[in-house]
């Protein structure tokens, strides 16, 4: 195999500057999509059990939306179509974080409604029982006993949130993924261009998923035995085994 | 501001073509996905070993890697490498099939060790052969625990298949992205790709939660 080589690794280096931009930028993009997404589903969460249809309905359509829909295509309609709509035209890293926040906000949404619903109704009874108000009975008592409960998931989000910024580089977001692209217009080394960013996700999402399992580990499980909720459904095992634990 | 979504209908067979790449590039990653998701969770479900180290390390690093990426190395780097050429739409199916395989093993792997411990000690103190227990005791109830998170990951891998447009493989995005560009029209285009992928993944995702939701009462 000659092709090993031929490789030259110098023009990377030479580029390290840009790529360690670009780095930077897809790991604050997913840092902050990710961050204005959890308050987003959660209000979305709320918005769907509490609502009354008139909430419900719209809440509903838009999670639909957001996730039977490619980000791909949310992300370029958000940056072309929206624009018209709306007059105002935005950057291309303004419309890709709102797409960003939207899409990830939609799943986040669907796990939190799923951890409110799991926690046992008794714990909302008893709550207006002790005569608590209804606001303070959901943020000092449900939602703590939520968290637990929805940690595996929203830590398997926080990671393809992270996967999920490479597709943001269409829209002209001068992310990891499209300073490689450039980089490789100018040298034209394909393989090693692209396989030293490969490597570069790789690195970051294997520390991610280990930050996400220490996390777990820390807040999730060993709270999780002691908090009395029913047996899951094997949907919720599966579902478990599938998102750690 | 005016809609002409005629425009749009004038261009739907070049769509209708774009959703059939689409579709042969989704039947693609499926066909690599399926077998390598079972040999891996096969791989993985033996606790020890180089099998199982080996099956464990590949889950683990294409779960990590962002599919785009991965379309773009199979691209770029997967053709010099083997000496031969790749088109977009082989390497770019090729890519998203071996990631979806790690997901996939994850999936099986999850059902399997979903099914009741006890079915594992019946079948033992019924002394049922190793095959029999495998294939018709535990296969078959993992593979209801199996289909809705299957079906799930079956649009998430649809909605993969857009990437397939950096790469210039004209499917559905890419067409009508490009139908947009040449019209300036891209409210009505992109509106008319977002509202087919919806109309193709809203029933099946759907029929998942159905399923779901089945069984979960069966067994509660």
């Amino acid at each position: 195999m000659e092709i090993f080589g031929e490789m030259d690794f110098s023009a990377i280096w030479k580029y390290r500057e840009p790529l360690l931009w670009g780095l930077l930028t897809t790991l604050w993009m997913a840092f902050a999509a990710f961050f204005m997404a959890v308050p987003g589903g959660l209000l979305l969460a709320f918005g769907r059990l509490k609502g009354g249809w008139i909430v419900n309905i719209p809440i509903m359509a838009f999670v639909d939306l957001m996730r039977f829909t490619p980000l791909l295509v949310q992300a370029v309609w958000i940056h072309f179509a929206l624009p018209i709509f709306t007059g105002a035209s935005m950057t291309a890293t303004q419309s890709g974080l709102l797409a960003l926040t939207l899409h990830v906000s939609a799943y986040i949404c669907d796990i939190i409604r799923s951890g409110i619903t799991a926690v046992p109704h008794g714990q909302w009874e008893a709550a207006k029982a002790l005569g608590l108000k209804p606001y303070i009975s959901f943020f000092k008592v449900i939602l703590p006993q939520v968290w637990p409960l929805v940690l595996p998931a929203l830590a398997n989000v926080a990671v393809s949130t992270f996967k999920l910024t490479a597709i943001l580089g269409i829209l002209a977001v001068d992310d990891l993924m499209k300073v490689a692209n450039r980089i490789n217009n100018m040298v034209f080394r394909p393989i090693e261009v692209y396989t030293s960013v490969a490597l570069i996700y790789l690195a970051c999402g294997l520390i991610l998923t280990v930050l996400a399992a220490w996390f777990e580990r820390r807040y999730g499980s060993d709270r999780l035995d002691r908090i009395a909720v029913e047996r899951p459904a094997p949907a919720v095992i599966v579902h478990n085994e599938l998102y750690g634990r | 501001m005016e809609f002409n979504f005629n425009i749009v209908l004038s261009n739907l067979p070049t769509l209708m073509d774009g959703l059939k790449i689409t579709l042969l590039s989704f039947t693609i990653a499926l066909a690599i996905a399926f077998p390598l998701g079972l040999i891996l969770c096969g791989m993985r479900l033996r606790k020890t070993g180089f099998a199982a180290r080996l099956a464990q390390g590949y889950v683990a690093v294409f779960r990590a890697i962002p599919e785009m990426v991965m379309i773009f190395w199979m691209f770029y780097c997967l053709p010099p490498l083997i000496g031969f050429k790749l088109s977009g739409l082989t390497s770019g199916s090729l890519a998203l099939g071996l990631v979806s395989g790690a997901y996939l093993c994850e999936i099986f792997r999850g059902a399997v060790q979903s099914v009741a411990k006890g079915q594992w000690e019946v079948s033992d103190a019924l002394a049922l052969p190793r095959r029999a227990i495998w294939l018709r005791v535990i296969t078959p109830q993992a593979a209801k625990l199996a289909i809705p998170p299957f079906i799930n990951h079956m649009t998430e891998l649809l909605k993969g298949t857009t990437l397939l447009a950096t790469i210039g493989v004209a499917e559905l995005a890419l067409r009508s992205y490009v139908l947009g560009a040449q019209t300036f029209r891209y409210f009505e285009f992109l509106t008319a790709i977002a509202l087919i992928y919806f109309v193709v993944i809203f029933p099946v995702a759907r029929f998942a939660e159905h399923i779901e939701r089945k069984l979960a009462k069966a067994t509660s």
